[in-house]
């Protein structure tokens, strides 16, 4: 089955790499301790854990939903992971975390698709409950990990990267090359439609909330493990942070089309921002500052382009972008 | 007025009048009045079930609570009516909560109202060009406000918290006026003006236009970019009153004043029965539902319950609350279902 509104793109020259290789740049003029080794790794880690949210999210949004609970997912997965280590050890624990998130995300599934909840409100919700469910869990309180270094292997040298690589050429492979990941756009591109051709959409929406909570749980595992620390109070503000980084990839939020290298890129690009203030000594302060002045010029650039011949075409083009990202097509 | 769009003014016509009287619209009943119903059940069980709830003192301390959120909610209520929304008013409230106590330390409390109500006026343009100069659609153009307003906010602070303890000022946000907690007297005089900006002004019906159908609109001849760009400047200017008062409240504010504070806004007005796809949505929802958060946490207080199981009691309200219609919808299509066709 061709879906006619909806495409995906393996690659091609967009902004946001240009950006990145500018900035880098940038920095790489500026700074001598940016392009050692030992820095581009962190940038590259601090990058991957967005990122793979970050993937999630581009499925979702892809989809026509939104998952604002990820951040909360996050903590919880971290926290359950963190406090099984000591007993049924490493990979099982691992396991156990993304299955947890996996869980909560079907759990968002059903509440948009059987209670009829739209996407924004339902994740609204479950945003809160998990994370009160997170801090009931470890009452509050920090869990350690001692002398389990082996833990230490999700967040250590390149493994946040590999991670967030195979997961984006495994969602690419997907959505180019698979039936489901056809259904997942076209259920995203227009709901009513892919359910009239014969797309089970209701799976299709169970499968990407589960999809999305479970890297969501992997970011928070990897999170956790960096400090070896779990907390209920992880990845707060993640959900608007991974959101970010998906819409600078240049993934519309009207659902339909997905660019999963853009997402990849977005978060190198703010990881490297981040990273070069930091090196150059400027207040942390100024992270959100470039955060938001990266969203509105990358989305004035792009929107404003586009809309010039969308006029031409229909009148009703600023009605579009007025009602773009309102998550209404969830409903 | 006279170009105003005809088809506007249509809206309650005769047939319309016999087909509301036909049926019994059990959408708009809910919508209209379903947590209002719900308040006024839970306030009656909270009175016969916990004995501190229903004494004056907890009473006024409630209304005096769903104030801070309330008044932006108002705001947020016309936003999401006209089919957009806006995710900087946690920040755009730390900022204006902020100056208001600044300046009432230095220049007194009308200007520090002043000021508060301006600097949200201000990122509400802001935010309103965004979505109408640049084309941004508005979940963008505010996240990146809201990214934006908070850096510069600690940026301006340094981090720091402003305080002020000045009588006349802290009234504001404690005192009371004839027994009623002046925040809420101030909460219910804006949910009238906003309700009165909904129902009885020509920027009313192109609000409700515009997030109906906003092509239809387009076509109709309402101004489209005037109109979300003034919805945003509403939203700012209450967030900024609603600001002043809670810094007044406080004796304080700072950077990072409080988290998460805009999706407690729309939460409210969603739970207050507005629609998230425009259109449709009551004032008096959102006010019923602004003090339905604060009498939930009030009885959960009361009883001693734990701060993080309340997190999860306000999410499962909230989304018990929005999941009635989904599942009167499920039960109304199964007996339809049953039943044999009628033609």
């Amino acid at each position: 089955m061709e879906s006619r509104g909806g495409r995906f793109i393996w690659f091609r020259p967009s902004p946001v790499a240009v950006t990145l290789l500018v900035v880098g740049a940038v920095f790489a003029v500026l700074t001598p301790a940016f392009l050692t080794l030992n820095n581009l790794l962190n940038v590259c880690t601090s990058a991957s854990v967005v990122a793979i949210v970050g993937l999630g999210m581009t499925l979702a949004i892809a989809s026509g939903n939104f998952d604002l609970s990820v951040g909360s997912t996050a903590a919880f997965a971290g926290c359950i992971a963190m406090s099984v280590v000591p007993q049924i050890g490493v990979l099982p624990a691992i396991a156990l975390g993304i299955a947890t998130g996996a869980l909560v995300g079907w759990v968002n599934g059903l509440i948009v698709t059987e209670l009829r909840v739209p996407a924004f409100i339902a994740t609204l919700g479950m945003l809160t409950i998990v994370r009160g469910a997170a801090l009931i869990y470890t009452r509050g309180r920090d869990i350690y990990l001692f002398g389990k270094t082996d833990y230490k292997i999700l967040s250590s040298g390149v493994t946040p990267a590999l991670l967030a690589l195979a997961i984006a050429l495994f969602f690419g492979f997907l959505l180019k090359h698979t039936r489901f990941g056809r259904h997942i756009l076209a259920t995203g591109s227009n709901l009513a439609s892919a359910r009239r051709v014969g797309v089970r959409t209701t799976y299709v929406l169970w499968s990407v909330f589960a999809i999305v909570g479970a890297t969501a749980a992997l970011s928070g595992l990897i999170l956790s493990a960096q400090v070896l620390t779990g907390n209920g109070r992880l990845a707060t503000g993640l959900e608007l942070s991974a959101i970010a980084v998906v819409v600078l990839g240049g993934t519309p939020l009207t659902g339909g089309q997905a660019s999963i290298p853009g997402t990849l890129f977005g978060s190198l690009l703010v990881a490297v921002i981040n990273n070069g203030l930091n090196l150059l000594n400027v207040s942390i302060f100024y992270q959100n500052v470039t955060l938001g002045l990266l969203l509105l010029g990358a989305l004035s650039l792009t929107s404003g382009w586009t809309s010039k011949f969308g006029r031409i075409a229909s009148k009703g083009s600023v009605a579009d972008v007025a009602k773009g990202g309102d998550g209404a097509k969830s409903a | 007025m006279s170009d105003r769009p005809q088809i506007l003014s249509m809206s309650s016509s005769q047939h319309e009048k016999d087909r509301r009287r036909a049926a019994i619209d059990w959408d708009l009943l809910w919508e209209k009045f379903g947590i209002a119903t719900v308040l006024i059940l839970v306030w009656i069980v909270a009175a016969l079930g916990t004995p501190r709830f229903a004494n004056l003192d907890n009473l006024s301390s409630v209304l005096r609570q769903s104030a801070f959120v309330g008044i932006s909610a108002i705001g947020m209520t016309v936003a999401i009516i006209a089919g957009t929304f806006d995710l900087s008013v946690g920040s755009a409230q730390a900022l204006s909560a902020w100056i208001a106590v600044l300046v009432a330390a230095h220049y007194g409390v009308v200007p520090a109202f002043i000021a508060a109500v301006l600097v949200g006026g201000i990122v509400g343009l802001l935010n309103g060009s965004l979505v109408v100069l640049l084309r941004i659609p508005a979940f963008i153009a505010t996240l990146g406000t809201m990214f934006l307003i908070s850096g510069l906010t600690f940026i301006f602070t340094n981090g720091q918290t402003a305080r002020f303890n000045g009588k006349d000022f802290v009234w504001w946000g404690n005192g009371q006026l004839g027994g009623i907690p002046v925040p809420f007297l101030i909460f219910l005089l804006c949910a009238l003006v906003g309700v009165v900006i909904l129902h009885r002004t020509p920027f009313g019906r192109y609000v409700f236009a515009v997030g109906s159908n906003i092509r239809a609109a387009h076509v109709a001849g309402v101004p489209i970019g005037r109109t979300v760009l003034c919805v945003f400047l509403t939203v700012g200017l209450f967030t900024g009153l609603g600001a002043a008062l809670l810094g007044s409240r406080l004796y304080s504010a700072g950077p990072g004043l409080e988290p998460g504070f805009e999706l407690n806004v729309i939460a409210t007005v969603v739970l207050g029965g507005t629609r998230l796809a425009g259109g449709r949505g009551s004032m008096l929802g959102t006010i019923a539902a602004a003090i339905l958060f604060a009498t939930l946490a009030n009885i959960l207080n009361l009883n001693h319950v734990d701060a993080f199981v309340q997190r999860v009691a306000v999410g499962l309200v909230l989304l018990l609350a929005l999941s009635v219609e989904g599942i009167r919808q499920r039960l109304f299509e199964r007996w339809n279902r049953r039943k044999p066709p009628t033609n």
